[in-house]
């Protein structure tokens, strides 16, 4: 099977704020209370003084370039080469937390009930069964278009071509997200940098060679005594018939 | 010549020795293999790779956590159980070290073991040594050394274990709290790292370094030949002869 693309398009001009998609999606994933996969911002009406309020459906980008990902220990967050889709092991997951502050969306969240970070994943169960994502199929407006970028004949590729569709990137951490958004958007400006949080740092950057630095050398010391029991097999001090005698012992 | 055997570890000795030594190369084994980020894998991405097709992701975490929780437990049932008879004394003798002697025996002997006694002797005449060992007590002052940080290691790996488990079971820690989940990873493998390195050392000496062979047979039969303990632990040696001729 071909690589897959998955992406999502959405049109903000048409989103309504109806919450649908937020809704249809904590039923369809079984999302605690208080927590959410997807999103809708609203464009800052005082800024955008003059022009009508525009609204910016979203939820996991599905990065390209996952910085969630690079912030996992134990690769249970991983971009599922076959869809493009960035995944969530859950019996790998340890809950540390390290993604959620890696991401520059915010879109992920350690789920209360589970113990494990959490986030959308374009509804794999649903996809499995040949559905849409929920807040796709939800949509009244159909703002939010799901589909195979690497497929020319699919509603996503062609609206890619059809507009200027944008993404919603930070300046500083660039992660190549997987949804676009054609025309006029809501704020551009609510990601935040990526943040690998400092004892990922300290790891990566000091405590990780100091131990590489400390087996080393213990692996040296052990192939220096191995080197000379096979050189001097016969290594015994000289005097020590004598001094055991002196010792007076039987 | 005195070739009778003396006692060196009693069965309950023998066996948290090979529970301990079993446990560990499992937790290592699977430990290793929860680490998959290339920026942080020692070994590089084919060996968790390798344990993920073999037991699954979670497979290998669920056994991680099985064998970490059976290691802590019986250690736990052992200490108390065990507490007068093998534990206090154990730590008592270890955490003895005679600063003088010991640092002298902790020169010499690593010289003698890399270089030789002839080198060791020749470095020692300058300083006024002889190229005698100091005489050592029941353990000597490598493997008090080693023992020191192994316990640490073990305690280390333990709080800390016990600490990323509340990332996700035993009501997880809040994420206000979370940076405790995180740093207890990088102590963990900290500790799990230095503990590996003295442990290259322990299995050289006792299952490689020659000399130290009868120690290595203790560790089955419990006893080790009269002669070995006088050469290499001299002071216990006595200790045993004087209980043994007074009864």
């Amino acid at each position: 099977m071909p690589k897959q693309k998955l992406a999502m398009v959405i049109d903000s001009t048409n989103c309504l704020d109806c919450k649908g998609c937020m809704a249809a999606c904590k039923v369809a994933n079984n999302v605690p209370d208080g927590e959410w996969r997807n999103w809708i911002k609203g464009s800052d009406p005082q800024r955008r003084a003059g022009k009508p309020v525009v609204f910016q459906p979203g939820n996991c980008m599905q990065c390209d370039k996952p910085t969630c990902v690079t912030a996992c220990p134990t690769g249970a967050t991983y971009k599922n080469e076959a869809d493009g889709t960035v995944v969530i092991n859950r019996t790998l997951c340890i809950g540390c937390g390290q993604c959620l502050a890696a991401c520059p969306y915010g879109a992920r969240f350690k789920n209360k009930d589970l113990g494990v970070a959490d986030k959308c994943d374009f509804c794999a169960e649903r996809r499995a069964l040949g559905l849409e994502p929920a807040c796709v199929s939800t949509c009244p407006t159909k703002s939010r278009k799901f589909g195979d970028l690497n497929d020319p004949s699919s509603e996503v590729a062609k609206l890619m071509k059809s507009g200027k569709p944008v993404q919603i990137a930070n300046e500083k951490t660039k992660t190549d997200p997987n949804i676009y958004y054609l025309g006029e958007t809501g704020p551009a400006d609510w990601t935040v940098a990526a943040k690998m949080p400092d004892a990922f740092d300290f790891w990566r950057g000091l405590a990780d060679p100091v131990v590489k630095v400390v087996v080393g050398l213990s692996g040296l010391g052990v192939l220096a005594m191995l080197g000379k029991q096979l050189i001097m097999p016969k290594d015994a001090p000289p005097e020590e018939h004598k001094d055991r005698k002196e010792a007076g012992h039987e | 010549m005195n070739n009778s055997l003396i006692l060196r570890h009693t069965k309950s000795g023998i066996f948290i020795h090979w529970f301990n030594a079993a446990s560990w190369f499992l937790l290592l084994f699977t430990g290793l293999g929860l680490i998959q980020n290339p920026d942080l894998q020692p070994l590089g991405s084919w060996y968790p790779n390798a344990l993920r097709a073999v037991l699954g992701g979670g497979g290998l975490l669920i056994i991680h956590l099985a064998v970490a929780t059976t290691w802590l437990l019986v250690w736990l049932v052992f200490i108390i159980a065990n507490w007068s008879s093998h534990v206090q004394p154990f730590l008592a003798q270890v955490f003895t070290l005679k600063p003088a002697r010991d640092t002298e025996w902790m020169i010499k002997k690593n010289l003698q073991m890399t270089l030789g006694y002839k080198a060791m002797a020749m470095f020692m005449k300058p300083l006024g040594l002889g190229p005698k060992l100091p005489e050592q007590e029941y353990y000597n002052a490598g493997q008090k050394v080693a023992a020191q940080l192994m316990i640490l290691g073990a305690l280390v790996l333990a709080v800390t274990g016990i600490i990323m488990l509340r990332g996700k079971y035993f009501m997880a820690i809040p994420m206000a709290d979370i940076a405790w989940v995180q740093w207890a990873i990088v102590v963990h493998y900290i500790a799990a790292g230095v503990t590996f390195g003295i442990l290259l050392v322990h299995i050289f000496m006792a299952a490689i370094a020659k000399e130290e062979r009868p120690a290595f047979w203790s560790m089955f039969s419990g006893q080790v030949p009269a002669e070995y303990a006088e050469h290499h632990h001299k002071l216990w040696y006595d200790e045993v002869m004087t209980n043994t001729s007074n009864k």
